[in-house]
């Protein structure tokens, strides 16, 4: 039998083709989150002494992240900037992807491709670009003030002007989480909720929401999360008194060197973030969601 | 006669350059069971969509009980409409899709459980309603979306092809039981479908539209025996069409020639000498016997051919004859006439008076 064939006949044992298939997953999941998750989970336990690791084990770095009370402000504030990011996206999100799911017809695809077209630049040119809107030399006071007018003082480097850069850089992901979900969604449903009574804000509340819930709470998770660990935009945004949680945090390893602590502040980070995982995903009941896929 | 239920005048609708419904006019009765048989994209889904108020027609007026309802929404109507694939609510149970429209009332919680009780016992589906719909045959699925569309007691019920996705067993009964619950509740019933049987089976009356228009509305035996126009005559029951000349007309019977056969049949009011007609004659009028055989005197009409194949149907079979002018008649007959098989020689015939004649030059 020729090498192709023994390779073809493996191929066709059930296992095997179990295995083949299910490598590259398991290898992308080990390699870039397991590994660097316990990785980070270890240091968090060390020491770090003029930017060096040392391996004695200790739990001064969580005593300090959640004793001090400034990093539990920092935390807070990140809590807070991205619940309400998420929600401002949630609310401004569901019109748009409603209009492209449901009115976009043959242009939907479009749409959603021009949704994406920031994306086609990276992350520090779009906060740069938003810097020269919204700083003091920006478009926006330039104008207000040739209109002889005071500046808008509440966007120039301040927790708005950061929220706002949040805003910009997911409501995008929001818009698609929901798109998706809505391509799923049978809109002659709401023939039957109208022909049946329904006025048009109650066929939303008791069709169109509950059964486009799951991917809400999907969308509203892809903005939060990354609101939640964000860096750059209150780097670039936020002002002297604007610092998140995500900003310390890489001032650990980039700045002050002190990766120990930088790790335990990751660990509660990942831990704060699971957590609102896990009570999104407590809201989602599949057979509630319409989701037929449960096998049940 | 009795009361009208639903008047519809003038009701036209146009998509783009396409008018799906055109200058439709027809008045249902209160304890109805109408149909609206057409092939599809003939007008009759988006008629149905009118009457609930889904779609605005862009002219005419539709009454309901005498009152206006051409621009009311179709929540404040009352209308009750099952629709083909069921379209029951995913994430409700069976109990939450059937009290839906109770609840968009503002109905109380014991009124919509007694009223679920009733209706439940109504369509022999208790004991489903904590389930989900997913959890259904398509059958129960069928009668869940039956009872939300009745649980309301509804001013009238639209049914959209509702039978159109269950298996034949299956819809043979739901036939026979829609009609006993549109004669329980006294409402009238509008069933949208393009399956002729269906129409046949259940309805008082029939409306057969083509093209946005309807072609004819009448009780359902006279669409059966006396069709109004070719489409009708060619869209219900199994017909064979025959396009031919008149020769001479005589008393009411007009002799034709039918590619060099002679025919003869009863001739149409508006047609002469020399016109051209259509004629129709359904395929279970027609006779097949054995070469040599006696035919009745009655039957006027008696070709020669050769059977080429017989298709078999269970209770009957369909015939598929060559006469000598080398076209193909079919008939249909009980199965297994013992003395015919495909390749012998038989004679087909028919009386004068069966079948349809149309006019070809003036429709």
């Amino acid at each position: 039998m020729s090498a192709r064939g023994r390779f073809s006949n493996l191929f066709y044992r059930p296992g095997a083709r179990f295995a083949l298939l299910a490598l590259p997953g398991v290898l992308f999941v080990v390699l870039f989150l397991l590994i660097p998750i316990i990785a980070i989970l270890i240091f968090s336990f060390w020491r770090t002494e003029s930017y060096e690791l040392h391996a004695d084990w200790n739990v001064n770095n969580y005593a300090e992240v959640l004793g001090d009370g400034s990093y539990m402000v920092f935390l807070l504030r990140s809590f807070l900037t991205a619940l309400i990011v998420s929600v401002v996206c949630l609310v401004y999100s569901w019109p748009v992807a409603y209009f492209i799911a449901k009115l976009g017809g043959r242009y939907r695809l479009l749409l959603i491709l021009a949704l994406a077209a920031p994306f086609f630049t990276g992350i520090i040119l779009r906060l740069a670009a938003l810097q020269a809107i919204m700083g003091p030399l920006g478009i926006v006071n330039m104008f207000m003030m040739d209109l002889g007018m005071e500046p808008i003082k509440f966007i120039m480097y301040t927790k708005v002007a950061t929220g706002i850069g949040l805003f910009y850089l997911y409501a995008p992901f929001m818009v698609v989480a929901l798109y998706l979900s809505l391509l799923n969604f049978n809109f002659r449903l709401l023939d039957v909720a109208k022909v049946n009574g329904a006025k048009p804000w109650r066929g939303f509340l008791e069709i169109t929401w509950p059964l486009n819930w799951a991917g809400t709470a999907i969308g509203f998770i892809l903005v939060f999360i990354p609101c939640l660990a964000s860096s750059v935009t209150p780097h670039f945004l936020g002002g002297a008194n604007g610092a998140l949680y995500g900003l310390v945090l890489g001032e650990q390893f980039a700045e002050t060197g002190t990766w120990a602590k930088g790790s335990a502040m990751g660990v509660i980070l990942f831990i704060a973030s699971f957590i609102v995982i896990l009570i999104m995903w407590r809201t989602v009941n599949l057979r509630r969601s319409g989701f037929t896929g449960a096998g049940m | 006669m009795a009361d009208v239920a639903i008047k519809i005048e003038g009701a036209t609708r146009r998509f783009g350059s396409v008018t799906a419904v055109d200058q439709v006019t027809v008045e249902i009765e209160q304890d109805e069971f109408f149909a609206l048989l057409g092939p599809s994209g003939s007008g009759k889904t988006t008629l149905l969509r009118i009457i609930a108020g889904l779609e605005i027609p862009d002219e005419g007026r539709v009454l309901i009980n005498g009152e206006d309802v051409t621009h009311l929404p179709p929540y404040a109507r009352g209308v009750g409409m099952v629709f083909q694939d069921f379209l029951l609510f995913p994430h409700k149970t069976v109990g939450e899709n059937i009290t839906f429209p109770l609840k968009m009332q503002g109905e109380n919680k014991a009124h919509q459980a007694e009223r679920l009780d009733w209706i439940v016992q109504l369509l022999r589906i208790d004991g489903l309603e904590k389930r989900y719909p997913s959890q259904l045959s398509g059958g129960q699925q069928q009668r869940v979306a039956l009872a939300r569309g009745l649980i309301s007691r509804p001013v009238l019920l639209l049914l959209d092809e509702p039978l159109a996705n269950l298996d034949r067993e299956l819809r043979k009964e739901m036939e026979v039981e829609v009609r006993r619950y549109q004669i329980e509740l006294g409402i009238p019933f509008v069933y949208v479908t393009h399956n002729q049987e269906e129409a046949l089976t259940m309805s008082d009356r029939i409306a057969v539209m083509n093209e946005g228009k309807f072609d004819q509305i009448a009780p359902k035996l006279d669409i059966y025996t006396k069709p109004a126009t070719p489409f009708v005559a060619s869209f219900v029951g199994h017909s064979n069409r025959i396009d031919a000349r008149i020769g001479s007309v005589n008393g009411g019977l007009a002799r034709i020639d039918w590619n060099g056969l002679p025919l003869i049949v009863s001739c149409p009011a508006d047609a002469g000498d020399g016109d051209n007609i259509s004629y129709f004659i359904k395929c279970e009028h027609i006779e097949i016997q054995p070469d040599g055989s006696s035919v009745a005197d009655s039957n006027e009409n008696q070709l020669a051919g050769t059977l080429r194949d017989v298709i078999f149907k269970g209770q009957t079979a369909d015939y598929i004859v060559v006469l000598e002018n080398e076209t193909e008649i079919v008939i249909t007959d009980a199965s297994g006439i013992p003395q015919v098989k495909a390749g012998d020689r038989v004679i087909v015939s028919w009386p004068a008076e069966a079948g349809n004649c149309f006019s070809a030059d003036h429709v």
